[in-house]
């Protein structure tokens, strides 16, 4: 719990508010101001904003904002002599890793949170829809929030190989196009055990764009949720081991 | 001077892992422009004048370039800045006799010929993608280069101010942020009337210097890119570059 505590405190001055804040809420208004542009009517409510923000939200940025995020949480570790420091701490790899990996994890969930709140005020300012989004919505927040923690795994292991803070985003960039790749042609199977490609999938969820059916059923939420746990642990799994055989610089 | 500096950076690059990035940049684009081959109608259209298949490629490419350049371009201009900021490169350079302005402007020599190479090889690559998969129509090459070239301009003019920001804040989370807000901008810009992308430049000017655009019915047209203001956006973007570089130089490191 120290480490966890002690990585939130490394975040108080690191500006990751604002990919946290800014992020969500630019997607929300590229949905927002290309529908009202555009003149088209949000003919399913508030199921139609939703696609409108979380489907291209989904493909691309979120995988890089979770990336800048873990360049951030370990970029601290790279500078003056932190990283003996790091590595001179009496706690475990595991404990290391794992403890970044919460901190992204709680970014994640403020991201998701700041998207749903940003798509109910967008809702009701500006397009004035009707009650709130459904509560499927919610769930489908979780699984997306879910699947963020495989992306963050892998992007907090590059960070920690990569001195660089942007060669990691350039990575996530290539995953992501990857990941679009494997939904936009439907190969459904690969995409649940790539990272960015689950990612991908999960922001389409409920929505029926690409490989989804519109329906958010047990199974597809089940198949997402234990695939983004599988991931994340195997990749936590490998971080650690990697971290284990890293010398002091 | 500039020649020996020049020569440096690009020593620099060597171990700065540009060719990979580079080759994402490059490689990115050909990939999202060819999932259009396996659109439907693409085949039927490849010796069809009326299907378009070149306008249907370009459209593709535009497309791509829009989501993948801004973020791209970011890494590239922090890869170059970055190592100064950590290993003081700016003050070795001051002693050297290069002030911080200077060696800006000496790395947009060098990495902007990068990006010139990167741009045009996207191009010439998604042609060569074309002409593979058996395109027979004959090609509009007066619209392909014609875009390659305002492309050319719009990457170059966004690279220079990634350099900027790059280099005036140590903390890249910035620069990364502007690139991944940048590609918003340019996803926006495609919903608004031209008029007003150019008020988002640089990133709004990918819209306007598209040169094939779907219409609600589904019917591909061929646009007039906006060369006036693509060469103005060029224009102000060096003396703006000059004048904070000039800033640059009065600095103390």
């Amino acid at each position: 719990m120290g480490s966890v505590r002690a990585e939130f405190l490394k975040l108080k001055r690191s500006l990751s508010w604002a990919v946290v804040v800014l992020l969500p809420l630019m997607a929300v208004t590229t949905g927002v101001v290309n529908t009202v542009v555009s003149d088209q009517q949000l003919g399913n409510g508030w199921h139609t904003l939703w696609l409108r923000v979380v489907v291209f939200y989904g493909l691309f940025p979120l995988a890089l904002g979770v990336a800048a995020l873990a360049s951030l949480v370990w970029r601290v570790e790279h500078r003056g002599g932190n990283w003996n420091a790091l590595m001179g701490r009496p706690v475990s790899s595991a404990q290391v890793v794992i403890a970044k990996l919460a901190v992204l994890a709680a970014l994640a969930a403020a991201m998701q949170t700041v998207l749903l709140a940003g798509l109910v005020v967008a809702g009701k300012l500006v397009f004035a829809l009707p009650g709130i989004p459904p509560a499927r919505y919610l769930l489908v927040s979780v699984v997306i929030v879910l699947a963020c923690l495989p992306v963050a795994a892998l992007q907090s292991g590059l960070s920690m190989l990569m001195r660089s803070f942007a060669a990691p985003v350039a990575v996530a960039l290539l995953g992501a196009v990857g990941g679009v790749l494997l939904v936009v042609t439907r190969v459904e199977g690969v995409a649940m055990v790539v990272p960015y490609g689950l990612l991908g999938r999960a922001t389409q969820l409920g929505t029926g764009m690409f490989v989804d059916s519109g329906a958010v059923t047990t199974g597809v939420v089940a198949a997402l949720v234990a695939a983004a746990l599988g991931l994340t642990a195997a990749v936590v799994a490998g971080t650690a081991t990697v971290l284990d055989r890293l010398d002091i610089r | 001077m500039m020649g020996r500096a020049v020569a440096n950076e690009f020593a620099k690059m060597r171990r700065l892992r540009v060719t990979p990035v580079v080759f994402v940049m490059v490689a990115g684009v050909l990939a999202v422009s060819c999932v259009e081959f396996t659109a439907s109608g693409f085949v039927e259209s490849m010796g069809d004048p009326a299907g378009k298949p070149w306008q249907r490629l370009l459209a593709s490419m535009s497309f791509s370039v829009l989501m993948l350049s801004p973020i791209l371009l970011a890494v590239l201009a922090s890869r170059q800045v970055d190592i100064e900021h950590q290993g003081n490169g700016w003050l070795l350079s001051r002693t050297s006799g290069l002030a911080p302005g200077y060696l800006c402007r000496v790395k947009f020599v060098a990495a902007g010929a990068v990006v010139v190479a990167a741009t045009v090889a996207q191009s010439g690559l998604v042609f060569a993608g074309g002409a593979l998969v058996g395109i027979t129509v004959v090609f509009p090459a007066g619209q392909w280069l014609g875009y390659t070239a305002l492309l050319v301009v719009v990457n170059l003019v966004l690279f220079a101010l990634h350099l900027l920001l790059s280099a005036r804040v140590e903390n890249q989370l910035l620069g990364m942020g502007v690139g991944v807000l940048g590609v918003f901008f340019a996803v926006i810009s495609t919903g608004l009337p031209q008029w007003l992308s150019h008020f988002l430049p640089p990133w709004g000017y990918y819209e306007l210097i598209k040169p094939v655009e779907y219409r609600e019915d589904g019917s591909l047209v061929s646009l007039a890119p906006s060369y006036v203001s693509v060469l103005a956006l060029g224009a102000a973007g060096g003396v703006l570059f000059l004048l904070v570089t000039r800033q640059f130089d009065r600095r103390e490191v």
